[in-house]
């Protein structure tokens, strides 16, 4: 199948792009959900248990979507953003039920990867805003993963 | 749903190519929630072990008074499967924090019987063996972790063919035992931190709006499970106030009731 590939991409440039653009238009939110887990991975080793379940969607440029999760005082959380959009910009915050910013100050963004981190003054629904800050594309696929310890 | 560790393969260069921004500056510093409330997403309800966690913090807690092993009644309504599955999950949740391998053993296997019930074993097949694999070598965490693939594999299953609703009372069942140990913990050792951990009141309201749309599931347990869910509105819904550890008591009567009502035949 490789060998494949490679006589297709070197009789014909122009196929390979239709193939890219091809395959680029079957990038789903379990594409996003992956680059998600990367940004996770290194806080498993400090002790966060990483949920299976997942939120995600596709935005427009400057578009947001808010997601609201039950955390509990005692517990630390991270929110883990990711696209597939690699030229995307995006971003994740958290407030209280009553719309404040309610997030630790170590949280980051680096292009198609963001992250936020909580720990709850108190135990009760929460606000998790996700927003597609720029893209290349028109409909931008999200993936937000969070884990707890 | 696809395993976490495939992709951790994937990614060393995440943590190192990181650069932590300062951007506190420009985020808002207040939302208005009422704006945002038709843009919501529905509430990923959170596993029972996240709960114990919390509780775990507050003090040492003799979980093994807490394990239950018995394989239960047989049902064949889809419903009362899920619901109980729901439970059974919960039960090795519980099991795990009490370091039982041999009740980890037994609840991985009755899940698997419990799926095949309700026609998704395939999708956890996997998951049983790597349960009863790491107990053995009480490999805890790992164990916690293939019971959250085991219920995420279940409900994408249940999802997959439409069953959203039996899906559902997976995550029920699952929160109905969660919030019963919870409130048999706290009302064993009260504390108002203790307390305030079964302030969940739109995770309750998520579960009454997704019942009230299950009018099908006309079963006399679904039926007490609505009526109980009323009951325990007022006692977690209080605002800023605390929760009191009559409510507490009240609270653990009622889950202990319905949970009863979901392990064994009417």
């Amino acid at each position: 199948m490789r060998a494949f590939v490679k006589v297709l991409f070197r009789g014909s440039p122009s196929v390979a792009i239709l193939l890219a653009l091809r395959l680029a238009s079957f990038a789903s939110v379990d594409d996003a959900q992956s680059f998600a887990l990367q940004a996770a991975e290194p806080y498993v080793k400090e002790g966060f248990q990483v949920r299976e379940d997942y939120w995600g969607g596709d935005l427009g440029s400057g578009e947001k979507k808010a997601v609201r999760q039950q955390l509990f005082k005692g517990n630390e959380y991270w929110f883990w953003m990711g696209t597939e959009v690699e030229r995307a910009r995006i971003s994740v915050h958290i407030y209280d039920s009553e719309g404040k910013l309610a997030e630790q100050a170590d949280g980051w963004e680096k292009g198609h990867f963001a992250a936020a981190h909580i720990i709850p003054k108190s135990t009760g629904s929460y606000f998790i805003i996700v927003t597609i800050e720029e893209s290349p594309e028109e409909r931008t696929h999200w993936a937000l993963v969070y884990g707890f310890r | 749903m696809i395993p976490i560790a495939r992709y951790f393969k994937l990614s060393a260069l995440v943590a190192s190519g990181l650069t932590l921004c300062a951007y506190g500056a420009q985020t808002p510093q207040h939302i208005d929630v009422k704006q945002l409330s038709k843009k919501v997403e529905d509430v990923v309800v959170p596993l029972p072990n996240e709960v114990f966690g919390a509780l775990n913090k507050l003090g040492s807690i003799n979980w093994k008074e807490y394990v239950r092993s018995d394989k239960g009644s047989n049902f064949t309504e889809r419903p009362r499967i899920a619901l109980l599955l729901g439970t059974v999950i919960a039960d090795g949740f519980i099991a795990v924090q009490a370091e039982d391998a041999p009740a980890v053993k037994e609840i991985g296997q009755r899940v698997q019987t419990l799926a095949r019930g309700i026609g998704v074993e395939r999708s956890i097949t996997q998951h049983a063996k790597a349960i009863t694999e790491a107990a053995d070598k009480r490999k805890w965490e790992s164990v916690r972790q293939e019971l959250d693939r085991t219920q995420n594999s279940v409900q994408q299953a249940m999802n997959e063919v439409h069953d959203e609703k039996l899906s559902q009372l997976v995550s029920l069942g699952g929160w109905l035992r969660g919030t019963e140990v919870l409130t048999a913990v706290v009302t064993k050792h009260f504390s108002t931190e203790g307390a305030e951990l079964l302030h969940q009141p739109d995770l309750l309201a998520y579960f009454q709006t997704r019942l009230q749309a299950m009018p099908e599931f006309n079963l006399p347990i679904i039926r007490e499970i609505r009526g109980a869910l009323d009951q325990v509105k007022p006692l977690i819904d209080v605002g800023n106030a605390r929760i009191s550890s009559e409510s507490v008591k009240k609270i653990s009567d009622i889950t202990t009731r319905l949970d009863n009502g979901i392990v064994t035949r009417d």
